[in-house]
């Protein structure tokens, strides 16, 4: 085994996600046929010859009305058909902070601020804020799948929010968090 | 194991020494020996690797956000689909039939039969409790990673019951998570 196997290059729906050949037991079968006969039309012939004649304008016009809807342009396409699939690149868009308590040592604690960096925040600056503020160690930290998030010492949950709001006007409250058990509580 | 999978499951995510990055290296250069060549563009020395730990026992290893492999306790690595589809042929092979695709999408555990029926094929020197590949008759991918319950002249003798456990399908939990952070 001295040479590289090469990497299998699997065509993968635009609409599901699911390889191509798979589509067919998908969730969304349907949804997915307009996008399989025009990227990947080889893989379900059937498909074609179903859809000869009125069926393939339908959808040549299905299509065209679905990239209209999408922006018009033709290259904005596939970054939108990209992004739906998971749903999880949408939800990175949206901007919003995440406060957290994590508990350390039953009476000691640390709060962690994410999402910062997406309002345009200095985190370096913003964690000397909040130490002076609080009076308490706070520091930037890398998290391991390099997300970094602001560490803040001790219990500042409730009185944050007021000072990210006056802070940073940019933040709105609507859009800061807190995660308790596990769950997103809008702050507001 | 991973119908309802979200980065909520995550329960810690830390980047693991070398030492132990080296073991799992290793380990996973035993069990998939047809990787070797390009483990080390998959788990580069430099870049740092991270193993992320989940509930049920479950690690990832994430590299540069991906998901690549995951194990149960300390059971052997197992790639995910998005890479066995990159490199199908690292891994031992079952062939359900197309009757079982649909219910292998829902997250059933693969019976005996459906390997056994004219649509499967078996590789017959898989042991019990081995990694497997799940293929599909007429299909050129692989759509799920399970692992045997029953060796492969076993599940050919018996051909009752549940022959592979379903651990990682198309359209999961794990396959939707493309990156994680």
């Amino acid at each position: 085994m001295a040479e590289k196997p090469e990497a299998v290059k699997v065509l993968y729906c635009g609409v599901c996600g699911l390889p191509a050949e798979y589509c067919e037991f998908g969730p969304e079968f349907e949804k997915c046929k307009p996008w399989l006969i025009q990227y990947a039309p080889d893989v379900y012939p059937d498909l074609l010859k179903d859809s000869d004649g009125k069926e393939v304008d339908k959808v040549s016009d299905q299509m065209q009305s679905t990239s209209i809807s999408a922006g018009g342009s033709s290259t904005s396409k596939p970054e939108e058909v990209k992004r739906l699939p998971g749903g999880k690149v949408k939800k990175k868009d949206k901007k919003e902070v995440i406060i957290e308590k994590v508990v350390r040592n039953k009476r000691k604690c640390i709060t962690t601020v994410k999402g910062l960096e997406l309002f345009a925040v200095k985190l370096s600056d913003a964690s000397k804020k909040l130490g002076k503020k609080f009076a308490t160690g706070a520091s930037v930290v890398k998290g391991p799948t390099e997300k970094e998030q602001i560490d803040v010492q001790g219990d500042i949950a409730y009185d944050i929010v007021e000072f990210i709001t006056d802070t940073w006007p940019d933040v709105p409250e609507s859009s800061i968090f807190f995660i308790e058990d596990g769950k997103k509580v809008p702050a507001a | 194991m991973f119908i309802r999978f979200t980065s909520e499951d995550v329960s810690a995510q830390n980047q693991v020494k070398a030492s132990v990055q080296r073991r799992i290296r290793q380990s996973i250069a035993e069990e998939y020996p047809g990787l070797e060549p390009v483990l080390e563009d998959l788990l580069p020395k430099k870049s740092p690797l991270v193993v992320v730990k989940c509930q049920n026992h479950l690690n990832l290893v994430v590299v540069n956000n991906v998901p690549l492999f995951f194990n149960i306790r300390d059971g052997p690595y197992m790639p995910t689909l998005r890479l066995l589809h990159q490199y199908p042929n690292i891994m031992k092979k079952f062939q359900v039939d197309r009757g079982a695709i649909k219910f292998v999408f829902s997250g059933a555990n693969i019976m005996c039969p459906g390997l056994t029926s004219p649509g499967g094929v078996l590789d017959e020197e898989v042991e019990i409790e081995r990694p497997v590949a799940i293929m599909a008759e007429g299909k050129q991918h692989a759509l799920a990673i399970g692992f045997t319950k029953m060796s492969a002249k076993n599940i050919k003798a018996i051909n009752k019951g549940i022959g592979v456990d379903n651990l990682h399908y198309l359209n999961d939990g794990l396959w939707k998570m493309e990156t994680l952070d």
